[in-house]
C-alpha cells in the first residue's frame, strides 16, 4: 500500500514537469500550428541564464523569475524573427508542410551549440532552494520532499494563471480567436501576428519554468532537457495537443504511469513504454485521451 | 538515353572512387567512408521526404538497426561481409515496415515527434538485451583484407572500396526505382494526395512501401558506418546524426540524388575540415570547436528553409 502511494507521489512530481513542457508545446501549437521542437533549446538557454543568476547571487528565488522572463523574451524573438517570416515564405512547395518542423529543429541545433560554446558540455548542478529530503511521518520517510511540493504547487499555479488568462481576460479571448479563426480575428481587429508572438512568449516562459524546476534533480548540460521534450510531446499528444487541461492531465498520466512501470515492471522499460503509449494514442485515439472537440489537422 | 547517361555517371563515380581511394592517405579514406554513409542516408530520406512526403527525424535509429543487424549476423552466424550488408538492409527494412504502418497514418508534426522519440530512445533499448552489450557495443569483425592491402597497412582503403561499391549499387537501384512507376506514384501522392487516390494509387500502401525501402537504405548506411568504426555501439548513432541527415535532405533540395551527393560532401567537410579551420583561425577553445559543426549545419538548415524552402535548385527539369 505504501509502495503504491510512494510510486504515485514520484509520478505526480515527474508528471507535473512533463505537464509544464506539454503546456509549452500546446501554447505554441494553438497559436501557430507548429510543434516547437526548439522548445528544449529555448528552455535550456533560459535555464542556463537562471543558473548564472544562481551561481552569482546564490539566490534561487531570483533565478526563477529571471529565467522566466528570459524564456518569454527568447520565445517572442523566435516567433518574431524566424517563424513569422517562415510561415509567410513557405506557403507551398514540397517542403511546405514540414518547413516549420525543420526550422525549429535547426533552431534547436543552433541554440544547443551556442549554449555549448558558452558554457561547455560539463554537467552542472545547483541546489534546490528547499529541502530535497522526503517528509517523515512517524518512522516512514516518503519520497516526496518540500522541493517536490514546490514543483507541484508551481505547476498548479502556472495552470491556474493560464486558465484565468485564457478564460477571463480580453488578451485570452484574442489568443483563442487568433488560434481558431485567424482571418475572422484579423477582421475583428485582433493583431494576429502580435498575439501569436504573445503565445510564443507564454510558451517560452513555461518551458523555462520547467527547465529551472527539473534541473536540481537532473543536472544541467546542453542536452539535459532532450528527454523532457520527448515526454512533454507525448504528454501533449495524450492530452490532444489542443487543450491546456489536456496537457496537464496528459503529463500526470504519463508521469504516474511511467513511475508504476519503473516500480512494478522494469526500470529499463520506461522509454520503450513511452514510445508504445505514443504510438497507441496516435493510432487508436488520435484526438487525444481528453476528447478534443474536433479532429486534428496537421 | 537518360538512363544510359545515368548508368555511365555511376560507372564514372565508381572509377573515381577507386582511384581517389588509391591515392589519398588513411585519414581522407575514413572521411570518404563518412561521406559514403552520409550520402546513402540522405538518399534514403530523398525517397521518404522528397518523394513520398513523409518526414523522419529518426533515421539515425534506422541506421542503428541496420548496423546492429549486420554486426549480429557477423558475430553470431559468421555471415560473409556482403551478406551482412544484405542483412542490414533487410533488418532495417522489416523494422521500417512495422514503423511505416504506424507512420503512414500520422501527419507532419506527429510523425516528426514519433520518429524523434524513436531516435532518442533507441540507444536505451541496447541496454535491455545482454547480447547487444550495452553502451560498449559489439565489434564488427570485418575479416581480413586481401594480402596486398595488409602489407601496406592500408586496410581502410579496402573497406572504402567496399563501402563505395555498396553505396553506388544501392543508390543506382534507388535512382532506377525513383524514375519508375513507383517514383511517379510517390510524387503524385505527395503533391496531390486526393487526385492520386482517385487515379487508383493506394496511398497507405505506397507510403508504407516508401518507409520500408527508405529504412532498408538507411540500414545499409548504418552498416557502412559500423564498418568505418569497426563496431556498432549506441553512441555512434546520436540524435545529431538524425538531424544531420535531415539537414542533408533539405540542402539537397529534397528530390535530387545528385544534390544528396553534394550535401553529403558539404556536411562531412563542415564537420571534418571547415570547423577545424575556423577554430584554428580564431584560435578558440574546445567549447567552440566541439559545437561549431552543429552550429554551422543547423544555421545552414534554417537559412535554407527560410530562403530556399524548396531547396536549392539541383533538379533538372
Amino acid at each position: 500500500m505504501l509502495t503504491i502511494l510512494n510510486t504515485s507521489l514520484i509520478g505526480i512530481t515527474a508528471g507535473s514537469i512533463y505537464s509544464l513542457m506539454a503546456l509549452a508545446l500546446v501554447l505554441v501549437w494553438r497559436s501557430t500550428r507548429v510543434v516547437n521542437f526548439a522548445q528544449a533549446g529555448q528552455a535550456i538557454l533560459s535555464t542556463y541564464i537562471g543558473y548564472e543568476v544562481i551561481s552569482r547571487t546564490n539566490n534561487y528565488w531570483l533565478a526563477l523569475p529571471v529565467a522566466l522572463v528570459a524564456g518569454a523574451v527568447i520565445g517572442a524573438l523566435v516567433d518574431a524573427l524566424l517563424i513569422r517570416s517562415l510561415t509567410k515564405r513557405s506557403a507551398n512547395g514540397p517542403l511546405a508542410s514540414i518547413a516549420p518542423i525543420i526550422a525549429t529543429l535547426g533552431l534547436l541545433g543552433v541554440i544547443r551549440s551556442v549554449v555549448g560554446m558558452i558554457w561547455g558540455g560539463d554537467l552542472r548542478q545547483y541546489k534546490a532552494p528547499v529541502s530535497n529530503i522526503g517528509f517523515t511521518f512517524g518512522h516512514t520517510t516518503i519520497p516526496f520532499s518540500r522541493y517536490n511540493l514546490l514543483i507541484v504547487i508551481t505547476t498548479i499555479v502556472v495552470m491556474i494563471v493560464f486558465t484565468v488568462i485564457f478564460q477571463k481576460t480580453s488578451l485570452g479571448l484574442a489568443l483563442r480567436a487568433a488560434a481558431f479563426q485567424p482571418e475572422t480575428a484579423r477582421l475583428a481587429g485582433v493583431k494576429v501576428d502580435r498575439i501569436r508572438t504573445v503565445g510564443w512568449a507564454f510558451a517560452g516562459a513555461t518551458g523555462a519554468v520547467a527547465g529551472v524546476l527539473i534541473t536540481p534533480q537532473s543536472g544541467l548540460s546542453p542536452n539535459s532537457l532532450d528527454s523532457l521534450l520527448i515526454y512533454g510531446f507525448v504528454a501533449a499528444v495524450i492530452g490532444g495537443l489542443e487543450s491546456l487541461i489536456g496537457a496537464a492531465v496528459g503529463g500526470l498520466v504519463l508521469g504516474v504511469g511511467l513511475a508504476f512501470i519503473r516500480e512494478y515492471v522494469n526500470s529499463n522499460l520506461e522509454f520503450p513504454s513511452t514510445f508504445v503509449v505514443l504510438l497507441l494514442v496516435l493510432l487508436i485515439k488520435p484526438g487525444g485521451i481528453i476528447a478534443a472537440r474536433r479532429g486534428r489537422s496537421a | 538515353m537518360r538512363s544510359r547517361l545515368r548508368n555511365l555517371s555511376f560507372v564514372a563515380m565508381g572509377i573515381a572512387a577507386f582511384f581517389i581511394g588509391d591515392h589519398v592517405d588513411e585519414l581522407r579514406v575514413t572521411q570518404g567512408m563518412m561521406v559514403i554513409y552520409t550520402v546513402v542516408a540522405i538518399c534514403s530520406l530523398v525517397l521518404l521526404t522528397g518523394y513520398s512526403g513523409q518526414i523522419s527525424m529518426g533515421h539515425g535509429a534506422l541506421m542503428a538497426v541496420g548496423a546492429y543487424s549486420a554486426v549480429l549476423s557477423r558475430t553470431y552466424w559468421h555471415f560473409p561481409l556482403a551478406a551482412t550488408f544484405a542483412i542490414a538492409v533487410l533488418g532495417a527494412a522489416i523494422f521500417g515496415a512495422l514503423l511505416g504502418v504506424a507512420a503512414g497514418r500520422l501527419k507532419g508534426p506527429y510523425l516528426a515527434g514519433t520518429t524523434l522519440a524513436l531516435a532518442f530512445g533507441l540507444p536505451f533499448i541496447t541496454s535491455q538485451f545482454s547480447f547487444l552489450k550495452g553502451t560498449q557495443g559489439l565489434p564488427y569483425d570485418l575479416g581480413n583484407a586481401p594480402k596486398s592491402f595488409r602489407d601496406n597497412a592500408t586496410e581502410y582503403k579496402w573497406y572504402f572500396w567496399i563501402a563505395a561499391l555498396a553505396g553506388l549499387i544501392i543508390i543506382w537501384l534507388l535512382s532506377n526505382l525513383l524514375s519508375s512507376r513507383y517514383g511517379r506514384q510517390w510524387r503524385a501522392l505527395r503533391s496531390a494526395p486526393v487526385s492520386a487516390e482517385l487515379s487508383g494509387i493506394h496511398i497507405g500502401r505506397s507510403k508504407v512501401l516508401a518507409f520500408t525501402i527508405s529504412s532498408g537504405i538507411a540500414g545499409l548506411a548504418g552498416a557502412i558506418l559500423a564498418m568505418s568504426v569497426k563496431s556498432a555501439f549506441p553512441d555512434a548513432f546520436p540524435l545529431v546524426l538524425s538531424f544531420t541527415i535531415l539537414t542533408g535532405v533539405v540542402l539537397a533540395g529534397t528530390t535530387s540524388l545528385a544534390g544528396a551527393l553534394i550535401a553529403g560532401l558539404l556536411l562531412v567537410a563542415i564537420k571534418e575540415d571547415l570547423s577545424g579551420r575556423v577554430t584554428d583561425y580564431f584560435a578558440s577553445g574546445p567549447h567552440i570547436s566541439d559545437n561549431l559543426p552543429v552550429f554551422i549545419t543547423s544555421f545552414l538548415l534554417i537559412v535554407t528553409v527560410l530562403f530556399a524552402p524548396n531547396g536549392p535548385k539541383f533538379r533538372k527539369k
